[in-house]
């Protein structure tokens, strides 16, 4: 090895290339895998959701409407914390209520309308919490299990079905 | 160069213990490469100590442990992850190992331009 040319360049040129090969190369990987880590850390997703109904077949048995979800899927990532902001947009005197397939448990603030203001209560880690109209609910939880979950209103099925796909 | 060579081995062992640990302490796709890392800082001590190669793996275990360092220093300016004791540890242990594998490689080969003479 002495006879090459590694052999015959100094210790201090050796060493400076090395140094200056080893720092630039670490920098370009360092810069990718930060890149990839930023980007998939777990994230806060925001989301509205508000009851809708259908223009047809209204009304249904009983008396009770095909109502639905807007939106009725919530694409999230496998330890995203979810914050939903759920409102009860009814013209009418009716209520909903959010109700999460298990393992799902959520936490939940519900505050009132315009007869009621303010925080009318808080109900940590249940599945189902229920919005008289013009009522809305701040509702968290995280996404700590990947697939595809329902969340409905025990009220006005089937229609009234989402959907939460946590990602893995 | 004696004393170098052993604390070389021991500051990479020490190097290698630590991330091994913190790889395995820790979830997650970067924590598992430092796991990956400890691997390689146990592989290369004991290259040091069987004095393999010893001109060409100081130079490369030299130039590992910058690359390592600047890795973490670009991944912990961008994302913040990494900013921990052990990681702090971890990190001037290799800064006095990289100051001892210049040293080293120093004196091989002033040790091997004596003996050509």
């Amino acid at each position: 090895m002495t006879g090459s040319g590694f052999g015959k360049l100094s210790s201090e040129k050796l060493l400076a290339a090395a140094a200056l090969i080893a720092i630039s190369s670490g920098a370009v990987v360092g810069l990718s895998v930060g890149y990839v880590v930023h980007y998939s850390a777990p994230a806060t997703r925001t989301f509205y959701l508000f009851d809708g109904t259908l223009p047809f077949s209204e009304p249904s048995f009983y008396n009770i409407p095909h109502d639905t979800f807007v939106p009725d899927t919530i694409t999230v990532d496998k330890g995203d914390h979810v914050v939903i902001h759920y409102i009860n947009i009814e013209d009418v005197s009716e209520s909903h209520t959010f109700t999460m397939d298990l393992p799902y448990t959520f936490d939940a603030t519900l505050y009132g309308n315009a007869t009621q203001q303010g925080v009318v209560g808080t109900y940590p880690n249940v599945g189902d919490i229920v919005l008289s109209q013009g009522q809305n609910a701040t509702i968290t939880f995280t996404a700590n299990w990947a697939g595809t979950f329902r969340y409905y209103c025990a009220y006005h099925q089937p229609t009234m079905t989402g959907y939460l796909v946590v990602i893995g | 160069m004696k004393f170098l060579r052993w604390s070389a081995v021991a500051l990479l062992l020490v190097t290698g213990i630590i991330d091994l640990y913190y790889g395995n302490s820790f979830a997650g796709f970067y924590e598992n490469l430092w796991y990956v890392m400890g691997g390689i800082y146990v592989f290369a001590a004991i290259v040091i100590a069987a004095n393999i190669e010893p001109r060409f793996s100081q130079l490369t275990v030299f130039a590992y442990t910058l690359f390592l360092w600047s890795v973490w220093a670009t991944v912990a300016l961008e994302t913040g992850i990494g900013l921990d004791a052990v990681a702090y540890a971890d990190k001037a242990i290799e800064a006095v190992l990289a100051v001892n594998m210049v040293l080293l490689f120093r004196s091989s080969r002033a040790s091997v331009a004596v003996l050509a003479h």
